[in-house]
């Protein structure tokens, strides 16, 4: 029988195609495989859970083929508006969504927090009635609430950047800002000025706030190991402030000269 | 058929099939031919449409590849690429990239036939020059007409000099002065030693050029021989006579009978309308030339 | 008359290159894109701060993605059938060139034109990008920028460079479909409908670790194998920004090996079904 229909030759051909580019991924995959790794590494878990009724088919392809920051970038714009306009539930479910297909921009996760945290409370005060009508327990409840989610956010967004002091800042400031509770708002400072490339102010304020809450002898030995530990040519540290509030706090613990810091003898 | 030395173009038994759509029927376009094309003559090629010309071209050019049979050119198999370095072909209605200019154009594909970098300009010019193009080498091959682009299709088909030319249809569209003005760079190949192999529809043309032809008719060859062999009438001869009397009609057909022959028709010759227009439109044009170079200087 | 001549090939590329860049097509795609580029200093109207950098960077590398390869794949398919239907082709094979130079003449062609889409949708990112960190640096003070821009500008050139690889593979996988394929539309459809399996072809490869035994699992394996992966490409997020690490020289060597690979591969495979097509 000859093997010379169209039909066959066609079936072969495709086989024959099929069976060889199966053999160049099999010799192409000691190569592949390491890079994939390295570059699906850089790729967070896309956690759609929940979020496909709010997804449509085409977002849903277009992430998945390579354009999930750009994605995130126009639901971010889309954000913006929805903010602009006021409305609230749809602000959370956008939020979600764009920290879900893209959880590595800590600006999405920031600016999200802080309009569940600042701009939320306000408009739900304005639904309500406004400020002179709602009683002001009533706002420190929303206040609070509000507050109550942007934490929970933000300890998503720890999830996934742990080393992040940008975020213990977030809610070190919700807590003093918002809520006025310099003691809950101070261990955030630390653990903020505690993280790789923290901003100086960080422990400044945590010391400034260990201070307001009256623990001054807390905050006078936390600000001489700092005085000691930051460098003396960089302007931001601010060592010329730091060592105005030791001085200030050794009037306020009545502590002698003798006893006074000096870094000169304590270096 | 005539057996040469080596032959430029030695077909055997070739037969090719078409494959009809996924039903597996075949559609037979050439059919056991055997054909030979001798070095340094002009052979044209001769049928119909559908007869299998074009298919047959490509199998020599190695397009196409044969069911059954073989194709050598100068001994090489046409399935090789070495076989087409001592080839050039014009293919019917050519077109070319638009954006050239004639002359990068015959640089173009000299180039790509090998022509080295030293003797490519002498190689291109004298091409150009032949084919007398070369007032327009330097336009854009977007602004030809029809016969400019068959000449500069001759130039790029022989810039590298070689020894068999393929043309299919070299004169196709192209007004009589235009077509005669190819035929002369034709013989003009002959005389330097060249085989043309061309196919074409215009008989009064082939008939004009070639040395030998070959008939095909649904992909079978039908004839094959020298032209004056094949249209002559091999069982009568023809005088051609001048001032004969009015009377003398009857003496010299008794003069014929007398020696067994018979007086089938007596008429007059003929040029071919081709020769008849030629004439005509040259005489004029040296005319006009004439009467132009005397405006211009009157002395 | 050896078999891959470079010079014939490099004739062949200049030529389609010419051709190329005179389609309205392509022009007309070129314009559009940096135009879209362009439009992204409208990011700036949001107020992000720094993060309008990152907005302004995922919307250059996503125009150059997504325009790039469409252009691979329409330029190169609109190149092959022209030859075919002008039958120019027919006159360039009818000379001692190799079917298979003329197809790595076609695909270098397209590769050069790429690249000048590559490289000048690249620069215009990178002067874009530079003129806003620089009015940045400016508002927000040097505290923000203690140490430095905080773009590696070189990204930009690396994700360029990735992206033309991965072009040229599309055009590899566009020639071989027409190689067997009658008509452009043909071409263009199949080529769309392997690149997007190609781009989410890593998901199959993801599902595979959690199926059971059985014909499903072998298919999914098959078609992680059988089909590149074009993710490995999109590095554009990872780039760029010194906050994030650098990707590895040894991680760009390996994409740039697989691609070369693939090229090749099909290229080969474009040749042995175009070496079979009747003219």
């Amino acid at each position: 029988m000859k093997f010379d229909h169209p039909i066959l030759l066609r079936i072969r051909a495709v086989v024959l195609t099929l069976v060889f580019l199966l053999i160049l991924g099999l010799l192409t995959r000691p190569l592949e495989a390491p890079a994939w790794k390295r570059v699906q590494a850089g790729q967070p878990e896309l956690n759609l859970v929940g979020m496909e009724g709010a997804l449509g088919q085409g977002i849903i392809v277009g992430m998945l083929g390579g354009f999930r920051s750009i994605m995130a970038d126009f639901l971010w714009l889309q954000t913006n508006v929805v903010w602009q306009d006021r409305e609230r539930a749809k602000l959370d479910s956008m939020v979600r969504l764009v920290t879900s297909i893209d959880p590595r921009p800590v600006f999405f996760w920031i600016n999200s927090a802080r309009m569940i945290a600042y701009d939320v409370p306000h408009w739900r005060i304005q639904e309500e009635g406004g400020y002179q009508t709602v009683p002001e327990w009533r706002q420190a409840a929303i206040d609070r609430e509000q507050a109550e989610q942007a934490f929970a956010h933000i300890r998503r967004a720890l999830e996934f950047h742990p080393d992040n002091p940008r975020l213990y800042l977030e809610i070190g400031q919700i807590y003093l800002n918002r809520l006025d509770d310099p003691a809950k708002a101070a261990p955030w400072f630390l653990r903020a000025s505690e993280q790789p490339g923290s901003p100086y102010f960080a422990a400044r304020i945590y010391a400034e706030l260990l201070r307001r809450q009256g623990k001054n002898a807390q905050a006078y030995d936390f600000l001489k190991g700092l005085f000691l530990r930051l460098p003396d040519d960089e302007p931001y540290a601010q060592k010329g402030i730091i060592l105005e509030r030791i001085r200030e706090l050794e009037r306020t613990l009545e502590i002698t000269p003798a006893e006074a810091f000096n870094p000169s003898r304590n270096t | 058929m005539v057996a040469m030395a080596e032959s430029a173009i030695s077909i055997r038994n070739l037969t090719k099939d078409f494959p009809v759509g996924i039903s597996g029927k075949k559609l037979r376009a050439v059919e056991g031919l055997n054909l030979d094309v001798g070095d340094n003559e002009i052979f044209g090629l001769l049928g119909p449409n559908g007869s299998g010309k074009s298919t047959t071209i490509k199998i020599v050019l190695g397009l196409l590849e044969p069911s059954v049979g073989a194709c050598t050119i100068y001994g090489k198999s046409s399935r090789t690429v070495a076989a087409r370095r001592s080839v050039g072909f014009l293919p019917e209605a050519p077109y070319f990239y638009r954006y050239l200019s004639g002359r990068e154009l015959v640089c173009y594909y000299a180039r790509l036939c090998g022509v080295g970098k030293a003797g490519l300009a002498h190689d291109v010019d004298s091409v150009i020059d032949l084919v007398g193009m070369n007032e327009a080498a330097h336009r854009r091959v977007g602004t030809y007409s029809k016969g400019m682009l068959q000449r500069i299709g001759l130039a790029q088909a022989i810039v590298h000099d070689p020894q068999l030319i393929i043309l299919d249809e070299p004169t196709a569209g192209v007004d009589p002065l235009g077509a005669a003005a190819i035929a002369d760079i034709i013989r003009e190949l002959k005389s330097r030693g060249k085989t043309i192999l061309l196919s074409s529809h215009l008989l009064a043309q082939i008939e004009g050029l070639c040395d030998r032809v070959a008939i095909l008719h649904r992909g079978k060859l039908v004839s094959e021989g020298r032209i004056d062999e094949l249209v002559a009438e091999k069982q009568a001869d023809s005088f051609v006579v001048e001032g004969l009397e009015p009377g003398g009609h009857a003496a010299v057909q008794k003069a014929i009978e007398a020696e067994g022959g018979r007086l089938v028709r007596v008429e007059k010759p003929r040029l071919s309308l081709d020769a008849f227009f030629l004439n005509e439109v040259q005489k004029r044009e040296s005319a006009h030339e004439a009467a132009v170079v005397e405006k211009e200087d009157p002395k | 008359m050896s078999f891959l001549s470079p010079s014939r090939i490099r004739l062949i590329a200049a030529n389609t290159f010419l051709e190329a860049v005179r389609q309205k097509f392509f022009n007309s795609l070129l314009f559009i894109t940096l135009a879209l580029v362009a439009s992204s200093t409208f990011f700036q109207q949001f107020d992000f701060g720094t993060s309008e950098l990152k907005f302004i960077a995922d919307f250059g590398f996503g125009a150059l993605f997504f325009f790039g390869s469409i252009l691979a794949i329409t330029v190169t398919t609109q190149l092959f059938f022209n030859e075919i239907e002008n039958r120019t082709a027919l006159t360039m094979l009818a000379k001692p060139v190799h079917k298979f130079d003329f197809l790595a003449g076609k695909l270098l062609g397209v590769q050069l034109l790429m690249l000048a889409f590559v490289c000048l949708l690249s620069f215009v990112l990178a002067g874009i990008l530079y003129w806003r960190e620089t009015v940045l640096m400016s508002q927000f003070g040097p505290e923000t920028f203690s140490e430095g821009r905080i773009l590696r500008y070189g990204d930009i050139l690396i994700f360029g460079f990735l992206q033309w690889l991965k072009f040229g593979l599309l055009g590899a996988i566009t020639l071989f479909v027409a190689s067997f394929s009658n008509t452009n539309i043909y071409t263009i459809i199949v080529s769309f409908c392997i690149l997007v399996v190609c781009q989410l072809q890593y998901i199959a490869r993801d599902a595979y670790g959690d199926m059971e035994q059985g014909v499903g699992r072998l298919l999914v394996q098959g078609l992680g194998l059988i089909f590149p992966n074009f993710q490995l490409f999109n590095v554009g997020d990872q780039l760029l920004f010194t906050s994030q690490e650098a990707l590895p020289a040894a991680t760009i060597l390996r994409i740039t090996l697989y691609a070369c690979v693939y090229i090749a591969g099909f290229l080969l495979l474009a040749h042995l079904s175009f070496r079979r097509r009747e003219i």
